[in-house]
């Protein structure tokens, strides 16, 4: 009765408006930690209303395009292990950016790729540099590639089914495993690996990759095969292309090597290597 | 996750099933509570540079039934303000009750800041807004009309999504295609506000009721409008009929249904 | 190519690889009818410079084919009066707003709380967050936040709807986005530009990028628009453009063209 009396003493607009949560919390807290509360979508099948709106391929004309595309690689070596990717994102056939930044550094030891929603990879890899560096104050000694993998991995498949689309791979050099390289993707998927190439470009890298490595490359050897690779991909892969991001994760951290244009190396490549004899380099 | 390169990163269907076109698509068994049932048509308005007019016929259709013909559309908030309601009627009477309660806590509170035109507004933005994010919209098109806080004429829109825009002239519903080209011609800016006067401004809404009574199927020619000014407050008057209708023109018309030429 | 991997886009009965059930679609009844976005038009776009950022966009509000209002303005000074930063959003206008203001809350409760403003790089960290947050349930909006950054430079940031961001140079968003970013690839980044009188062929070199001083700038903003307006349904009216320099924060309106 009591509730029934305060439904109907309080002003109807009360019930209306905009205090929502989300709302009341962004303005209380200071600094709101990386969330894991997620607005859905009121409906009864929210992953399915999702895709609906975002899935490019099945519905090229779908309202919301999120950026796409890729393609990332990493192997290990004697020399520890070489992270290299292209930078370009799409959204639908538009090539939404020639320059994104595909190796997101974790933290001066670990590295992170992205590819598939590049937001999805840039939230989630944010928080996972996050978890690691808690893991540091609680424990006093850096986390293990394995262990990062690990938060990330349980962490997407918390949320299978729901929309993530995410393939990432975790590099690393940790005293106690030596050069460590995992792959995870949104499904849940987690893996060790000497080698792995990840996006819509990894056969084409894979076909270069493959042919080529041997675990005791050099490192100059190393660090020309992974851009050799990517050079590959974008040269056959549409949705890959511009520069081509390179890194060398040691044990002492990671070195960056160059965020390059794809167009002045594949040119070098060819008259210089004489390979891609399939492109003409006569001008007419 | 779908790993086949070209269509790497998508969804995969053994996963999350086939793709469901019918989200974006309003076809298919629908839910009562989702669509409008009982609807009014346009509301039409225009600023003029002391005030601002707007005016809704008072029909409420059912379908493309005449439902009811003594539905008044323009309702008056605080006595400074005007709100004209297009779609769902039975969302207009629960956004009138809404209103009318806010008014009273209004009254209790703060009696010597009344809400103007432009709070009003700003208001129900929001509520249309978080109704539609809740989708469970308020099926309305709304227009507000009334004065700011300078005095100045106001006259803003919002729709049950929560789009919300300003400008000297505005329609909802048939008359946004039809009325609007005609208040354009004599309002299309600003400048042109400052220079028209009230007996402009009510002729040219009472010009352009006529039109859409001409044109609109789900349109009645018994209408409401309202003027409102700093002098004299809200003007409304609730019974109005068209005059001088000419259906000269509905002769020429050739082309439609079964007569060919 | 396309059929050795995959059967093409699916019809009929889901495909299982292995005893799962799909978990999510097709189970009880499906939620009709509520389709809550649509599509405000108009375009915007964001230049940094060496020590000013502009952002600019028109204002046109279109549904369909019809002309909402001449005057909606996308681009927005958020944060209070000291803040430097503005924000332009394009696509759902509603979604735009609610973003806009929400960032303006943040902004100015941050200033409220630490006594100084928030920089551009943490501000750009926060909205891609806040854009994240509706990850399931996405602001149909394209962003480009602009300021200046902790050594006085220009900066742009741009998102997509879900919050991926990056800082560029510059970027174009919204309708006509597919006409203007190709114009700025190559009048501020020199796309495709060669250093005059180097030869031809193999001997061409790519112009170096420098940055461009403010008169150039508005300039190429204003020939962006009035260009995208010749050729875009969506685009027209007017254009809005926010300068922000150290010394302050500057509006300017230009009529475009209104058919």
């Amino acid at each position: 009765m009591d509730t029934l009396v305060a439904q109907y003493s309080r002003p109807a607009f009360e019930n209306e408006g905009y205090a929502q949560d989300d709302d009341q919390q962004l303005i209380t807290q200071i600094t709101p930690p990386l969330s894991l509360k997620f607005a859905l979508p009121p409906v009864a099948q929210s992953s399915s209303w999702l895709r609906a709106m975002t899935d490019d391929y099945s519905n090229p004309n779908c309202p919301i395009k999120i950026a796409h595309g890729t393609t990332t690689l990493a192997f290990r070596f004697q020399g520890g292990i070489i992270v290299a990717t292209d930078s370009r994102a799409t959204a639908g056939n538009w090539i939404a950016s020639q320059t994104v930044k595909k190796v997101i550094e974790i933290n001066s030891c670990l590295l992170g790729t992205m590819a598939g929603g590049a937001a999805d990879c840039q939230y989630w890899l944010a928080y996972l540099g996050m978890q690691c560096r808690l893991h540091e104050l609680r424990h006093k000694r850096r986390i293990s590639v394995a262990a990062a993998s690990k938060i990330l991995a349980n962490l997407v498949y918390s949320y299978k089914g729901m929309g993530l689309s995410m393939g990432t791979m975790c590099a690393g050099v940790t005293p106690q495993e030596g050069p460590a390289l995992y792959y995870i993707d949104s499904d849940g998927t987690r893996l060790s690996g000497n080698l792995f190439c990840v996006g819509s470009g990894q056969t084409f890298a894979y076909g270069v990759l493959d042919a080529e490595y041997k675990y005791d490359l050099t490192e100059e050897e190393a660090l020309e095969l992974g851009r050799r690779s990517i050079l590959a991909a974008t040269h056959r892969d549409a949705f890959s292309g511009g520069f081509i991001n390179l890194y060398h994760v040691k044990e002492d951290g990671w070195v960056k090597h160059g965020f390059n244009d794809t167009n002045p190396i594949f040119w070098k490549t060819k008259l210089e290597k004489g390979e891609f004899s399939n492109v003409t380099s006569k001008l007419v | 996750m779908d790993c086949h390169p070209e269509v790497w990163g998508r969804p995969r269907y053994e996963i999350y099933g086939d793709y469901d076109h019918s989200h974006l698509h309003t076809s298919g068994p629908m839910q009562h509570t989702q669509q409008p049932i009982v609807t009014g048509t346009s509301v039409i308005a225009v600023k003029f540079k002391d005030g601002v007019v707007i005016a809704a016929d008072n029909l409420a259709s059912y379908g493309s039934l005449a439902r009811f013909t003594d539905v008044k559309r323009l309702r008056k908030f605080n006595s400074q303000s005007v709100i004209g309601f297009g779609g769902d009627v039975s969302d207009m009477q629960y956004l009138d009750r809404t209103l009318g309660s806010l008014d009273t806590n209004e009254n209790y509170s703060n009696s010597d800041q009344p809400l103007h035109a432009r709070n009003l507004h700003t208001y129900l933005s929001k509520v249309m807004y978080a109704r539609r994010s809740k989708f469970d919209p308020l099926w309305n098109a709304i227009l507000v009309a009334g004065l700011d806080g300078e005095d100045m004429p106001f006259l803003a829109s919002v729709d049950l999504l929560g789009t919300k825009f300003s400008s000297p002239t505005l329609a909802t519903g048939f008359g946004a295609h039809l009325a609007v080209p005609i208040l354009r011609r004599t309002v299309p800016d600003e400048e042109a506000v400052q220079q028209t006067t009230k007996d402009q401004a009510v002729e040219l809404v009472k010009e352009s009721m006529k039109v859409l009574f001409y044109r609109d199927a789900r349109s009645l020619d018994n209408y409401s409008i309202a003027v409102i000014t700093k002098e004299s407050g809200v003007e409304l008057k609730e019974n109005e009929k068209l005059e001088n209708q000419s259906w000269a023109f509905a002769d020429q018309i050739r082309g439609y249904g079964t007569q060919v030429n | 190519m396309a059929s050795v991997f995959h059967p093409g886009p699916p019809s009929g009965t889901p495909k299982y690889s292995f005893a799962q059930q799909p978990n999510t679609a097709s189970e009880g009844a499906r939620q009709h009818s509520f389709y809550p976005y649509t599509d405000n038009g108009g375009s915007t776009l964001g230049i940094a410079g060496a020590d000013f950022t502009i952002i600019a966009g028109d204002t046109r509000s279109t549904s369909g084919y019809s002309i909402n209002t001449r005057y909606c303005p996308k681009v927005f000074r958020i944060g209070g009066p000291e803040s430097r930063i503005a924000l332009s959003v394009v696509g759902f206008a509603a979604d735009g707003d609610a973003l806009k203001e929400r960032l303006d809350t943040i902004l100015k409760m941050y200033k409220y709380q630490h006594g100084k403003t928030m920089s551009v790089a943490a501000c750009a960290q926060r909205l891609s967050h806040i854009l994240y947050g509706k990850r399931f349930f996405p602001y149909y909006v394209h962003a480009i936040l602009g300021g200046l950054d902790e050594e006085g430079k220009g900066a742009v940031y741009s998102y997509d709807p879900v919050g991926s961001y990056e800082r560029e140079q510059c970027r174009a968003g919204g309708a006509a986005a597919s006409l203007i970013m190709p114009f700025l690839d190559n009048q501020v980044n020199y796309k495709n530009q060669c250093i005059p009188g180097r030869g031809t062929g193999h001997e061409l070199r790519q112009r170096v990028q420098e940055p461009l001083p403010r008169k150039d700038v508005e300039q190429l903003v204003e020939d962006a628009f009035s260009s995208a307006v010749e050729r875009h349904i969506e685009v027209g009216d007017g254009l809005q453009m926010i300068i922000i320099t150290s010394k302050g924060i500057e509006e300017i309106y230009k009529p475009l063209k209104k058919d």
